[in-house]
């Protein structure tokens, strides 16, 4: 017994480091592990009030390219508006902001965002107090970002689409032949697209959009263009290198998307494997 | 309340703050960020406890991972730097260093340099191989180590040039 005693006053700073470098990576395991349980992350009370802080002041250092950003995706706006109104007639234009529509868009502003590791995240300002819920797609001007990973009351964690564990259902415009957006953990700006199959018409600068099997993101939601396409696995399929049209480095103000019907869909989904 | 020990709270705090707050967003060439929160354990009294200094080390870590969403890669990191932290103040001072009772602010310039250096590789590589977490890409953790080192190595020589209190070289 005494010698037990000895053995662990005599080992007590090496038995803390062990014990504390044992809960350090566990969290660190944890958080390569795409669940929703991570302990460590940055929607805690204290940590996103001093984030959000933060970013407020470094806002005001970025008022000017805001402005710009936002005066450009108004004319935008206003353009697909007038397109509108112009092949419905009249008063039918505003439809599009009626309850017909099965997407409800919340804007948030970006307060803390990750992109050169292998499993980024980015925080952002809104949470489960103005509606938001895991699972949602996070859009900006340019194109997809990412998707709600979990929120607290005022703050949510989203998954970046530059994370190793996250594969989106992608399709080339104007075909439509899917594949899964997935990301190597390398360059910020490129993201492949996979398991495209052989007989698909791939060529150098085609668009790739989100597809319409994806219950988190509405369809035709702009991603980036083919940059490079090799067949891989002896000729069956195509790995095709997307350059996103998002700079994922340069993150403010961004989007989350309801997707009304997501439930019903996944419903619908399911049912097939109940059978 | 002594002095070393409010000195340690306000370099802890201060060290945590400018980190989030100032260091996070330099990006430099878009992803050199400077860790200068290593400072606060490399320059942790050597005469304390070390039961507390790997307490003191483990939360500093654990709170800039809260912020950066790592997990728990800063912890390990200053942990590890923590608990070996007497291998490299033999490797610096000699093996005399524990009767001297040495103030590392005050010893020559040289050897905290090098000190430094030591302690800034070992952190960044624990670091940053936690982070990536991926074995086949050993290269770019080695790059980031190599360029985000050179610039906390910098960074933090400035920081102690300008705290240092009236240098003895």
């Amino acid at each position: 017994m005494q010698q037990i005693i000895n053995f662990l006053i005599k080992y007590r700073n090496l038995l803390l480091y062990l014990f504390l470098l044992f809960i350090a990576l566990g969290f660190t395991i944890q958080s390569h592990d795409y669940h929703r349980n991570t302990t460590i992350h940055s929607t805690g009370y204290l940590t996103s009030s001093l984030l959000n802080t933060k970013s407020g002041i470094y806002e005001y250092f970025e008022l000017k390219d805001q402005n710009n950003k936002l005066s450009k995706e108004n004319a935008r706006l206003r353009m697909r508006l007038l397109e509108i109104s112009d092949t419905l007639l009249g008063e039918e234009s505003t439809f599009i902001f009626s309850d017909s529509i099965p997407y409800k868009v919340f804007p948030a502003r970006v307060i803390k965002n990750d992109f050169y590791k292998t499993d980024n995240y980015i925080t952002i300002d809104i949470g489960t107090n103005q509606g938001i819920e895991p699972d949602m797609g996070v859009i900006s001007h340019n194109g997809i970002v990412g998707v709600i990973d979990r929120s607290s009351d005022n703050f949510s964690r989203v998954i970046s689409i530059l994370n190793s564990q996250i594969s989106l259902n992608a399709q080339i415009k104007g075909t439509a032949t899917i594949g899964s957006l997935k990301w190597d953990g390398s360059d910020p700006y490129v993201m492949s697209l996979e398991d495209v199959p052989r007989l698909a018409k791939v060529t150098k600068g085609d668009t790739i959009i989100t597809g319409r099997q994806s219950t988190m993101f509405p369809p035709d939601i702009l991603i980036g263009v083919i940059r490079d396409a090799q067949l891989i696995e002896n000729g069956s399929r195509y790995k095709i290198e997307v350059k996103l049209f998002n700079d994922m480095t340069d993150l403010d103000y961004i989007n989350v998307i309801k997707n009304r019907d997501r439930m019903a869909l996944k419903v619908i989904d399911t049912l097939g494997t109940n059978e | 309340m002594n002095s070393t020990l409010l000195n340690n709270i306000l370099r802890f705090l201060g060290l945590l703050i400018l980190q989030v707050f100032l260091f996070d967003e330099i990006d430099f060439l878009g992803f050199i960020d400077p860790m200068v929160y290593v400072l606060f354990i490399i320059l942790f009294p050597v005469e304390n406890k070390r039961w507390n200094f790997i307490f003191f080390a483990f939360g500093l870590g654990i709170i800039l991972d809260t912020f950066q969403n790592t997990g728990g890669a800063h912890a390990a990191a200053s942990l590890t730097l923590a608990f070996t932290r007497p291998l490299w103040l033999r490797l610096v001072y000699g093996e005399s260093y524990k009767m001297k009772n040495i103030k590392i602010l005050q010893s020559s310039v040289d050897r905290v340099m090098l000190l430094l250096t030591l302690s800034i590789i070992l952190h960044h590589l624990i670091f940053f191989s936690l982070v990536i977490f991926n074995s086949s890409q050993i290269l770019y953790i080695l790059k980031l180590t190599l360029m985000v080192g050179l610039a906390s190595l910098v960074v933090n020589s400035i920081l102690l040039a300008l705290f240092k209190p009236k240098v003895k070289v």
